[in-house]
């Protein structure tokens, strides 16, 4: 291994290679701290060639590496593998080309997603994804998560957004792929390395589509006496044809942990439901009429359409930390990503409060009701014996439902090392089999973010368990999302 | 048909174990076997020097619309005309152009064809969500799912979109369906101006217009050369009147409104006008900000070869489709040139004559990724019996 720390400072410099066990904290896990490994060293390349270089000295030692953005991930995607790797590509941050012509943008990986908005913004365009955590989350990181936000159910994943990468791959070779004309012949390899959680190669240089800033923007808020009359809301919508930007869906208990952290002045009621529509004018003011019948049919028991730009932040300030929030309502809580078809939301969302009752422990509920993927939040206190692992049960029988109701184990978050156990009760053997196929074809030594995805016997510093807090978090550096 | 395939072993699975079956079948004792849908796209890619075997996906045409979820389950045979007379009784439709009418869902996905629906809805590829696939090694598999947001495992609904039925056999295939609009509407206006047609479809892309389709057409002969910009607007009622006008007044007062049966035909039009006739058919992109230059280096290639060229394409996308009317050395000419210019990229020849495609590589350069895909086919078709040696990998 030294011989390989050497060859690292040899690359990148100094500088740029950490191995005090100090200095190795930071990275032993990402935003999932209950998963944590302590890798070898942590390399921080600041070019595409140092990135080839680094992989190169891996695959000749035979070390296992895994890349890293911004370490804001929610399924371990960014774990090291203990004794490893972790390139870090935070420095590789430059914006290389704005092309608003062509409507689309280069940029390193270690770019945030709102850093391209950011760019565009004064050409009036802006990047579509927006994942929760778009502040400070890297685009190397969406790219690896396919990440998608509350505004995917009309404009789609990261995946719809990216037109071209430069990718270094498991043996050090860089190619592009993708291409910056469209339909690039052959199979779609785009496709499959976006989301493909960083086990197929590190992306270096991403170019992505822009679009143009819609003319009018509205969002209503909603609320409910019952989840019921929600739901029925949001399947009243989607039946008259109507494609929101968003559908969000708020229960009591996320409404009060939103109250009491940001204040966004929701009504206390059992649900809320924020629809957002844009587009030409014309048209959002003809929909959001047909919207707002349908809430009142629904048995809305009270409208409140924001006319201001500031009410339409303060809304989704009380969506957008709805998670964090429930700090102040539970000392500890488990976030949990799931799908269900959205016809099997209201039938799903009644276990998971027959699962809160049966076991006592408070679920929160926030979630993009317009594609059925939940964010139920598990409130447990580690002080209580056996709380965290109870929580841990709950979090793992919420996706059983999910599975059973034909959905998915996550919409967003990722397989990464947290689920990959998982996996089973959705894939057969077979379906398994063929994807570790495609990822030996490209990698065949298995180095490249090994233990992610794809069930495998668990090695040392992978174990699950109840939450630790993070070093960071309890100096008082930082918070959980 | 491909050459080659008229002493082929035909064999029409009734079901995907059967489909497994038969691919495990062919591998086994290494057959060159080609999967066929409605085989409207068939003659597309490479000559094939042999093919042993015909699996056709004819029997495959279940359809699970889940209306209330905006999906559908689709088997890989069944036609997209079905599928969307199928999906309207519930007032939904897959957003996906064809110019065939007997194109199969299996072949859209596995040649990823797209018209002018892609400016607003993407390709058959942004909407899949989940796949079924046969494997040569017999295993019958999934990935992704039946919910329109899932990140669960690899995406190999995307790695088989543009395969061309090298890697498997598409089974079935599920896919994010959408509402029909209420209303639709579509302006059409003649430039003889490259220029202006350009000037105007910056000002349409500029504007806060939401468009389902935006697309160009031009027409090339000795004398003249005629374009067309063609823009479809279709929403609620208001919207889509409202966005008409504005549509028509950016466009100038020639504009033609068309609505109805003539909207319809407007679109086929545009569709197959490219597969009319007997000349080559060349898929080829570019930059959207050069689509002035474009229609200038194909008004230029006309006069070099002198023989008729059709052009439509998506402004926004930058995806065109070209035919190239007169003789293959003239056709291979047209197409070297098209290759050759910096402007242009992944020219690819789809539809053309054993001569000319003897002559010149369908495909073109694949790439620095085309050893991944390489390695990729090799993993899941050993044995090499996948297309016949006509597909891009």
């Amino acid at each position: 291994m030294q011989a390989l720390i050497d060859a690292l400072r040899k690359i990148c410099g100094d500088g740029a290679v950490l191995c005090e066990p100090a200095a190795l904290l930071a990275y032993e896990c990402d935003a999932l701290p209950h998963l944590r490994a302590t890798p070898a060293v942590v390399v921080l390349p600041t070019s595409t060639e140092q990135v080839q270089q680094v992989v190169r000295a891996c695959a000749a030692a035979g070390v296992p590496f895994v890349a890293r953005g911004h370490g804001t991930g929610l399924s371990g995607g960014a774990l090291p593998a203990a004794g490893g790797v972790v390139i870090a590509l935070a420095r590789l941050n430059r914006v290389l080309d704005i092309d608003i012509p062509n409507r689309r943008v280069t940029i390193e990986p270690g770019v945030t997603n709102l850093e391209i908005t950011r760019q565009v913004a004064p050409f009036g365009y802006y990047y579509a994804p927006d994942p929760s955590s778009q502040q400070v989350c890297s685009i190397g990181g969406n790219v690896a998560e396919n990440s998608g936000g509350a505004h995917c159910l009309k404009y789609g994943f990261t995946t719809h957004h990216v037109l071209r990468v430069d990718a270094v791959l498991p043996d050090g070779e860089l190619v592009s792929i993708g291409s910056d004309f469209a339909d690039p012949p052959g199979p779609d390899l785009l496709g499959l390395l976006i989301g493909s959680e960083g086990t197929l190669a590190i992306v270096t240089r991403v170019v992505v589509r822009i679009l143009r800033r819609p003319e009018a923007v509205q969002t209503l808020l909603a609320a409910f006496d019952t989840m019921a009359a929600g739901g029925a809301a949001v399947s009243g919508i989607i039946s008259a044809g109507i494609i929101p930007a968003a559908v969000e869906m708020m229960d009591r208990l996320a409404i009060e942990a939103a109250e009491a952290a940001v204040q966004p002045n929701f009504p206390r009621t059992d649900t809320v439901l924020i629809v957002e529509l844009d587009g030409p004018e014309a048209e959002v003011r003809e929909t959001f009429a047909m919207v707002e019948d349908v809430c009142r049919t629904a048995g809305a028991v009270s409208l409140e359409v924001a006319r201001t730009d500031e009410q339409r932040m303060r809304i989704w300030r009380g969506r957008k930390a709805a998670f964090a929030a429930m700090g102040r309502v539970s000392p500890n809580y488990y976030v949990q990503d799931g799908v269900v078809p959205r016809t099997m939301l209201p039938e799903v969302l009644g276990r998971i409060r027959a699962l809160s009752d049966r076991t006592g422990l408070r679920i929160a509920n926030v979630f993009h009701a317009g594609d059925g993927n939940l964010h139920p939040l598990i409130c447990y206190d580690e002080r209580i014996p056996g709380q965290a692992t109870l929580a841990e049960e709950v979090a793992g029988e919420i996706l059983n439902y999910c599975v059973e109701a034909g959905g998915s184990i996550t919409g967003e978050h990722g397989v990464g090392a947290d689920k990959k156990d998982y996996m089973p009760r959705m894939f057969s053997e077979d379906d398994l089999a063929v994807m570790q196929q495609v990822r030996d074809a490209v990698d065949p030594q298995r180095l490249c973010n090994p233990g992610k995805i794809l069930p495998a016997p668990r090695l040392c510093g992978e174990t699950p368990g109840p939450y630790r807090q993070h070093p960071v978090e309890a100096a008082g550096l930082g918070e959980r999302f | 048909m491909a050459a080659g395939s008229a002493t082929a072993e035909i064999v029409t699975p009734a079901d995907g174990p059967q489909l497994a079956a038969a691919l495990h079948a062919a591998a086994t004792e290494r057959k060159a076997t080609v999967i066929s849908g409605g085989g409207t796209k068939i003659d597309w890619g490479r000559t094939a020097s042999r093919i042993d075997l015909v699996i056709r996906t004819s029997k495959l045409t279940h359809v699970t619309h889940r209306f209330g979820d905006l999906t559908a389950t689709i088997g890989a045979g069944a036609t997209l005309l079905d599928v969307n007379r199928e999906l309207a009784q519930h007032g939904q439709w897959l957003p996906i152009d064809s110019a065939f009418d007997g194109a199969t869902i299996g072949g859209i996905i596995a040649t990823n064809d797209a018209g002018p629906l892609r400016h607003f809805f993407g390709t058959a590829r942004d909407r899949v969500l989940g796949v079924t696939l046969a494997m040569t090694d017999g295993r019958l598999v999934k990935a992704g799912g039946t919910v329109v947001k899932n990140v669960a495992g690899y995406d190999l609904g995307r790695l088989v979109s543009g395969s061309f039925g090298t890697l498997a056999a598409i089974e079935s295939a599920t896919f994010k369906v959408a509402p029909l609009p209420a209303v639709s509407g579509s302006v059409r206006i003649r430039f003889v101006s490259r220029e202006a047609l350009h000037q105007r479809a910056q000002a349409l892309a500029e504007s806060p217009l939401e468009l389902m389709a935006f697309d160009v057409h031009a027409a090339f002969t000795r004398d003249e050369a005629v374009y067309h910009l063609l823009v479809r607007v279709a929403s609620t009622p208001v919207a889509t009147a409202t966005q008409l006008e504005a549509a028509r007044a950016m466009t100038g007062t020639d504009a033609d409104v068309l609505c109805d049966g003539e909207e319809a035909e407007l679109w086929r039009n545009q569709v197959r006008d490219p597969w009319t006739g007997t000349g080559a058919v060349v898929r080829l992109s570019w930059r959207p900000a050069d689509l002035s230059s474009v229609l200038a280096l194909l008004q230029d290639m006309q006069h070099r070869v002198e023989v008729p060229i059709v052009m439509t394409g998506r402004i926004g996308t930058g995806a065109g489709t070209v035919r190239i009317d007169g003789a293959a050395p003239a056709q291979v000419a047209a197409i070297q040139q098209l290759r050759s210019a910096s402007l242009l990229g992944n020219v690819v020849v789809l539809r053309a004559d054993p001569v000319v495609k003897d002559t010149i590589d369908v495909w073109g350069p694949m790439g620095s990724s085309a050893r991944v895909m390489d390695a990729i086919k090799r993993k899941l078709d050993p044995a090499g019996i996948l297309n016949a040696g006509r597909g891009p990998i």
